[in-house]
Formats: structure tokens, C-alpha cells, sequence
């Protein structure tokens, strides 16, 4: 896979931007904001690397098949 | 909602439907403040969003729709256009100008400056609908001082994070303008400045531009330049400075909803009863 490290530094960048700004607009108090910001980081990343991980499953298994022959 | 009147004053008369306000300002910039009473304010907001949007079609000679390749040019392609706000004068636009004279002419040299201008026009107007909004809603004496939430979001709307420094949240909103534009301007390195282009991206342009001055300062200062080679990771940086322009919409709400909530005293999202009887007792 061409360039995979910058792929995913750009993921990296933009997710952490995505969820930050979320954060905040969620959480009037900066405090809050704050507290909550690694658990949201942690859950959005571990969800889109799930996604990521089924996707290359299914990448591996059912686009191999040849339907019909 | 309404927000609760708890202090009746001098402002508690029922100015009018907060919805009808709204729906009136969408249509023609101003009739919802006038319908609520407040004539000067909708003299105002008429005068500078039809004059911006009147200033761009003459600047741009009407032609912005024509940016659109003959594939994209549906009835509701202006539906997605920053124009929309200003839903009177876009309509008035497609009936007047609609998509040009059926084949492809050159652009007016003020192209660029007229077509920000009218997307600048809507938008503005979308600040008039809020605080047509509020001012119905608002019917209490405010609880503290603070600005007023349309023009909190607005100046975020200029520059992200300002709404949040003008409400003296300075950590928040320098957060919020160094995370938006860095995002901006890794995005503008990618697409090699391609994507500070209506022309070349005439929807994803539309979400860049809710970053207000940053984008508008940056296109005019890159210019239009023609492709010389290829840009490789070109779609990448225009999706990346469209998000973050859409993603100042969520700054552009939080001020917008801390100066309500300083003004009326309601807060965000306020807990339900029993939780914070029961935090009140733990305490």
C-alpha cells in the first residue's frame, strides 16, 4: 500500500481536529470538555480502526470469490 | 422552544412567532425584524445583505451558477449553494440569469470578488434569521451581561474562535482557531491551493467559505493560478479544507449557545430532575 504512514497521520490529524472541535461544542465548560476529550479520542479511533479491520476482512474474503465462475 | 420568562420587564410583550420571523428573513433580509417591530434593524439588514448580493451579481455580471459543468445543472443546484440564506434574492437570481446564455463565455474580471460577495450575502443572512429568532424568543430581562448570541457566532463566522474571545472564553477559542485553520492550511498544502477555487470546486468551495475570513483571505492571496502538474494528493486537501470550514459551524453554535445561555440563565443541556437532586444530595 503506497504511503500508508502518511494516510494515516492525516487520519490522525483531521480525526483528532473532528473530534476536538465536537468535544467542545458538547461541553460548555472547559473542564468538562477536558475530562471528556481522551475517552471521545480513544472511542472514535477505536471504532474507525474496527471499521478499518472488517473492511479489510471482507476485503480479503468475499471480493476473492468469483461469483458464478 | 421559548426560553422561560421567570422576570417579566419592560421587553415581556409577545413580539411574534419566533418562526414566522425566521421564514419571513429567509425570504426578503429584514421582514422578520419588521413583522416583530423592530424597523430600523430590518431597514439595516435589508440595506447590507441585498446591497452585498446586488454588488456581487454586478460585480459577477450574475454568472456564478454558470461555474456549474452542464451535468450539474439541476433545478435545485443552488440549494447547496451559500447563496441559499438569502433564499429571496437566489430564487430572483435563477429567474433572472439562471444558467447563462447556453454556451460557454469568459468570466468578468471581477468574477471572483462578485460571487464571494454573494455568498457572502447569504450567509450574513443566516445571522439575521438567528437573531430575528432570538429577539422573538427573548422575552425576559437578561440574567447577566453579554453579547448577543447572533453576533457571537458571527464574529466566529469571521474568525474562528473570535465569537468565543469576544465572550472572554480566550483558551477556547484560540483552541478552536489554531486546530481550523491548521487543518485549513494542511489541506490548502495538499490540494497545492487547488481547492481555493469556486470554479474547480464549486460545492466543496461553498463548505470551505464557513471559514470565513482565513478562506477568503487565502483564495484572494493564492489567486486562480492554471494547473501546471498534476497535484497527488489534491482531493485530500479539498476535503480537508472543506471539513474544516463545516466544522465551524459547530463553533459558530457553541457561541451562539453560551451567550443565550448567559443572557436567559438556562443552561445547555440542562439535567433531568431527579439526577440533579440527587447530585445535590451526594454534595
Amino acid at each position: 500500500m503506497k504511503d500508508l504512514p502518511f494516510h494515516i497521520l492525516l487520519f490522525l490529524a483531521s480525526g483528532t481536529v473532528i473530534v476536538t472541535i465536537s468535544v467542545m461544542f458538547s461541553e460548555a465548560d472547559d473542564g468538562s470538555a477536558l475530562r471528556v476529550l481522551p475517552k471521545r479520542l480513544l472511542y472514535f479511533f477505536a471504532g474507525c480502526g474496527a471499521v478499518a479491520v472488517v473492511m479489510l476482512i471482507c476485503e480479503h474474503t468475499f471480493a476473492s470469490i468469483h461469483w458464478g465462475g | 422552544m421559548p426560553i422561560p420568562t421567570e422576570k417579566p420587564g419592560p421587553k415581556a410583550a409577545n413580539l411574534g412567532d419566533p418562526n414566522v420571523a425566521t421564514l419571513l428573513t429567509w425570504l426578503v433580509p429584514g421582514a422578520g425584524h419588521l413583522y416583530l417591530g423592530r424597523v430600523k434593524f430590518a431597514l439595516v439588514a435589508f440595506a447590507v445583505v441585498e446591497g452585498l448580493y446586488l454588488l456581487g451579481v454586478l460585480l459577477s455580471h450574475g454568472m456564478f451558477l454558470e461555474y456549474l459543468p452542464a451535468e450539474m445543472r439541476s433545478r435545485f443546484a443552488g440549494a447547496l449553494t451559500p447563496e441559499v440564506g438569502n433564499l429571496g434574492a437566489l430564487l430572483f437570481h435563477v429567474k433572472q440569469y439562471g444558467y447563462g446564455v447556453g454556451h460557454p463565455r469568459p468570466w468578468p474580471a471581477t468574477m471572483d470578488m462578485g460571487t464571494t460577495l454573494t455568498a457572502l450575502s447569504g450567509i450574513l443572512n443566516l445571522f439575521v434569521m438567528s437573531r430575528a429568532h432570538f429577539d422573538a424568543r427573548f422575552t425576559m430581562e437578561p440574567r447577566a451581561k453579554a453579547i448577543d448570541p447572533a453576533t457571537a457566532a458571527l464574529a466566529t463566522f469571521c474568525v474562528p474562535g473570535f465569537g468565543q474571545f469576544l465572550q472572554k472564553r480566550t483558551g477556547r477559542g484560540a483552541v478552536m482557531f489554531i486546530l481550523l485553520v491548521g487543518l485549513f492550511v494542511l489541506g490548502c498544502w495538499l490540494a497545492g491551493g487547488t481547492n481555493l477555487d469556486r470554479e474547480r470546486h464549486f460545492y466543496y468551495w461553498a463548505g470551505q467559505f464557513l471559514l470565513g475570513a482565513p478562506a477568503v483571505i487565502a483564495e484572494f492571496l493564492h489567486g486562480h493560478p492554471l494547473l501546471q502538474a498534476d497535484v497527488e494528493y489534491a482531493d485530500a486537501g479539498v476535503v480537508l479544507a472543506c471539513v474544516a470550514g463545516m466544522l465551524n459551524v459547530l463553533c459558530m453554535l457553541d457561541a451562539f449557545a453560551y451567550s443565550e445561555e448567559t443572557l436567559s440563565g438556562v443552561p445547555r443541556h440542562p439535567q433531568p430532575e431527579g439526577e440533579s437532586e440527587a447530585k445535590e444530595v451526594l454534595a
